[in-house]
């Protein structure tokens, strides 16, 4: 850093270039005067040299960089083998260059650019040469030092947003599981395996580089005593464990795999706690093999695993509520019809909140009772949509299956219903609930007629389709059920010829509403004749589809249809 | 009586007398004489199914008759798999198979679920016609391993993109069929999917060979995907679908423009089917698939319905209506030249 020029070196260690000129070049005369010049002022280093390669003047900034730069010497000894043939005018870039070079305080980067030819004064400056050439030189170690960090920092960043998104655009627990080991190699790791304890089951996935899908298990968390160093690191509330030889042979116990990296050192990273999931992280290879706890490659590390952490947290909750919402939606689901003897059934069901697959609409059958062979149906709608009114129409389902059992003359199960559903009501802070129903039962007769008895309160006129295509209203109405103590209800009495057709529905049909106008009875009507002599199952499907069609993409209410049908 | 295409014949002599008990019967003496249980499915009750989607173009069928086939049909797939129970699956892989939102035609996605089973995969089957959010719902619930989406109409791709977000979000693959994404499959590329297969049996094979995808090997030569200019004009025809298919039927037919909504239902259907594949045409930039659908619905018997000498007229009819959008209305010029001549 000191040296001093004009001052004779050692030139015995000189990385001798590929030519031969600098033990050739005739040393010209040294300056008369050697003294701090302007240039000596300029924080870039400044070289002057001759045609040949001498150095003729050489700033401080220039000899703190390259301590080997003689003045009076060719430029070679300066150990910076770029600038020498820059001043040869060799290279492709002779503006220019940048190059790394060796230095006591260790490598340097340098930049080297071309300037107009100087003299220092004083002393006075040396009679300017042809072919002479002044270099200013800088010191760019920091900024390529910065450039570097800025750069590894973008990359991290970019690999945890991109495992960010990868890790939370999925919900499902083991799939979160896999990615987690997925993403992790190669960047982290040469393998990786995820133990995980969630409720009293433990899933483990695993890859290994270039080992293709992550695999998967599961296995009853009382496993786990027969590894207890992984039991251990699961419980472990965050930091980091050390490595540790049985791992390996611990994990091979749970997974039945090799553990993973094949031999390479393992490290297990504890998931920090998020009061769901209890995981375990391992990685093999010699990128986990980090032990300085400042190096940003275990910041990457510990923030990879923070957000498996919560994808993994996200994904066990959101399964326990998808658990909950499939049991109670399969509660609530429309029911399978039965087969009976003499009678043929039909349905469509499409709710409001089609992901819901439940709503307020409902329907009812149940195959034949009794000696007279009726069997009993209730298509119906309480008020509102989603799963408050699924849940109510459960409650309406319930009390009609059980008070059927003690009364089956629809006009007086009707009533039955409607005082149910109002004391319900009355036990619970809740406002009145309404519904709308159609119930009754269906006899299949000697001569192949169907007898139905139906009570109605509410709800829109079932509807007959005759096998020869005409459309008959059945005229009937009443009063909402669940509003009234003393309502009154209406019942009606329809006969089926072979292949006639009674259709209940609910009046999301009628009231869909498209691009233009409802669907209203009338188009319902229409629609019916061409379905005359179909099966009640296709009389359904095709009103559900003309009435979706109808829609076009248009929010609607929930659309239930019950058709019964005497076999022609 | 065990040949593939006699049991056909005979399977549609039955459908087409509405004879459930007869097709089921058909169904089932043939896996006692014993043919495979994947020809049933696939080379008599599919193939029967196809012969009765044609006698509907053709005018013979009604569409409620085309229902009732469909039903029996669905009725005799039930009975094959009582009849002739597929073995348990053979591994942990599960794959959930879905018609596309707005494609009623369930019977060929039912036809995969049930030979996929008999392949060894556990199968979730989600119906006709699933909502898009549904099938996300389902992916993140279930978990499967692929998704296999079936569609015959091409108009429905823009729903087909939908469902394929949905899943990609998840990194769940998706497994494309049917006829919808065009004879090679193209129009599945455009929509994101990672494979597509022509019909059940390469479905199968495809599954078979690689459970995991993509299937699809190289880059998506001419099949582009779907960007945003694309989706925007496809949204604008979306949106004023009604109203275009007015505009076009008062063109051709300007008695029916009075007062009130007289515009046949058999030519609505035909035009609002007409706005729709033009839609998914613009959806995947891809002229080929309006083209197709223009000389189909002109090749189409259905009294009342939009005639050949009409297609020509509503083509004008909507290019002057769309002149906003540039693609629409340049995929409605160019179809207007490859139409056939009418026949006098």
């Amino acid at each position: 850093m000191d040296g001093r020029h004009g001052v004779p070196t050692r030139v015995a260690d000189v990385r001798t270039p590929a030519d031969d000129t600098p033990s050739t070049a005739p040393a010209p005369a040294p300056p008369t005067t050697v003294g701090p010049g302007l240039i000596d002022g300029l924080d870039e280093g400044v070289v002057v040299c001759d045609r040949a390669g001498v150095v003729r003047a050489a700033n401080a900034a220039a000899r703190a960089l390259l301590p080997d730069l003689r003045v009076g010497e060719v430029v070679d000894v300066a150990r910076c083998e770029v600038l020498a043939r820059a001043v040869r005018g060799e290279g492709q870039g002779t503006g220019s260059f940048e190059a790394v070079v060796d230095h006591p305080e260790g490598e340097r980067h340098v930049r080297g650019r071309r300037g107009p030819v100087l003299g220092p004064t004083p002393p006075p400056p040396p009679e300017p040469g042809e072919g002479d050439s002044t270099w200013f030189l800088r010191d760019v170690t920091g900024e390529h030092a910065r450039t570097d960090t800025l750069l590894a920092a973008q990359e991290r960043a970019a690999f945890l947003a991109e495992a960010g998104r990868a890790l939370h655009g999925v919900l499902h627990l083991d799939r979160t599981a896999r990615r987690v080991v997925a993403l992790a190699v190669p960047r982290l790791a040469t393998g990786a395996v995820l133990v995980m304890r969630h409720d009293d089951q433990v899933t483990w996935a695993a890859t290994e580089l270039g080992g293709g899908r992550p695999r998967l298990g599961h296995t009853a968390a009382s496993e786990l005593t027969r590894v207890p160093r992984v039991a251990a690191a699961l419980a472990d509330e965050g930091g980091g464990v050390d490595v540790d030889p049985w791992l390996a042979e611990e994990l091979a116990t749970l997974t039945g795999l090799d553990a993973p990296g094949s031999g390479a050192p393992l490290r297990a990273c504890p998931v920090p706690v998020t009061g769901v999931v209890d995981a375990l992280v391992v990685l093999a290879g010699p990128r986990a093999a980090g032990d300085d706890a400042t190096d940003p490659e275990e910041d990457l590390l510990s923030s990879y695993v923070a957000r498996a952490g919560a994808a993994l947290a996200a994904a066990a909750l959101h399964e326990e509520q998808a658990h909950l919402g499939a049991v109670l939606q399969e509660s609530l689901a429309a029911p399978r019809l039965p087969e009976t003897e003499g009678v043929v059934w039909g349905a469509a069901y499409r709710p409001a909140r089609e992901t819901l697959r439940v709503g307020g609409d409902f329907y009812e059958v149940v195959g034949p009772r009794g000696p007279e062979g009726r069997s009993a149906f209730l298509l119906g709608d309480v008020c509102g949509k989603g799963i408050e009114a699924a849940v109510l129409s459960g409650r309406v389902r319930q009390s009609w299956h059980a008070l059927r059992l003690l009364e089956d003359r629809p006009a007086r199960l009707l009533p039955l219903l409607n005082t149910a559903l109002l004391d319900a009501v009355a036990t619970r802070d809740e406002g009145p609930r309404f519904a709308t129903m159609v119930l009754g039962d269906a006899r299949p007769q000697e001569d192949g007629t169907v007898a139905l008895r139906l009570a109605t309160g509410g709800h829109p006129p079932p509807l007959v389709l005759r096998a020869d295509g005409s459309v008959e209203t059945v005229p009937v109405a009443g009063m909402l059920v669940g509003g009234l103590r003393e309502a009154r209800f209406g019942e009606a009495e329809v006969l089926l010829g072979p292949g006639d057709t009674c259709l209940l529905y609910s009046d999301g049909v009628v009231e869909a509403r498209g691009a233009g106008d409802f669907f209203g009875e009338e188009r319902l009507a229409t629609t019916l004749p061409a379905c005359a002599g179909a099966p009640p199952a296709v009389v359904c499907e095709h009103l559900e589809q003309t009435v979706v069609e109808w829609l076009d993409g248009h929010d609607h209410d929930d659309v239930a249809l019950l058709a019964i049908q005497a076999p022609a | 009586m065990t040949s593939p295409d006699a049991l056909r014949v005979a399977y549609l002599e039955r459908v087409a007398v509405s004879d459930e008990a007869g097709a089921i019967a058909v169904a089932a003496d043939a896996l006692d004489a014993g043919v495979d249980p994947e020809v049933v499915l696939l080379d008599v009750v599919a193939a029967a199914q196809r012969e009765v989607g044609e006698r509907w173009a053709a005018g013979e069928w009604t569409v409620v008759q085309e229902h009732v086939a469909t039903h029996i049909s669905e009725r005799v797939v039930a009975a094959v798999a009582r009849h002739a129970p597929a073995p348990p699956p053979t591994g942990s892989d599960t794959v959930a198979v879905a018609c596309l939102d707005g494609e009623w035609h369930g019977l060929p996605a039912r036809l995969l679920a049930e030979v996929l089973t008999r392949h060894g995969w556990r199968v979730e089957f989600l119906g006709a016609s699933v909502p898009a959010a549904q099938l996300a719902t389902h992916v993140h619930r279930a978990g499967p391993d692929v998704v296999a989406i079936s569609s015959s109409l091409a108009s429905r791709l823009p729903a087909a993109r939908r469902m394929v977000e949905a899943c990609r979000a998840t990194g769940t693959p998706v497994l494309a069929g049917g006829p919808a994404f065009g004879e090679d499959g193209r129009w599945a590329r455009a929509v994101g999917a990672d494979g597509w297969a022509p019909d059940a049996r390469a479905a199968a094979a495809m599954l078979a060979a690689d459970p995991e995808g993509p299937w699809f090997t190289e880059e998506p030569a001419d099949g582009t995907p779907v960007d945003r200019a694309a989706r925007e004009e496809q949204a604008v025809l979306h949106a004023r679908r009604a109203e275009l298919v007015r505009h076009a039927a008062a063109a051709v037919r300007p008695a029916v423009d009075g007062p009130g909504d007289g515009v046949p239902d058999e030519l609505a259907d035909d035009l609002g089917h007409l706005v729709d594949f033009l839609a998914a045409a613009v959806f995947v930039d891809d002229p080929s698939l309006f083209d197709g659908f223009v000389r189909w619905v002109g090749s189409v018997a259905i009294p009342t319905g939009l005639r050949l000498d009409e297609v020509g007229p509503v083509l004008d009819a909507l290019a002057a209506a769309l002149a906003d959008s540039p693609r629409t209305a340049a995929l409605l010029r160019g179809a207007h030249g490859g139409l056939p001549t009418p026949v006098a």
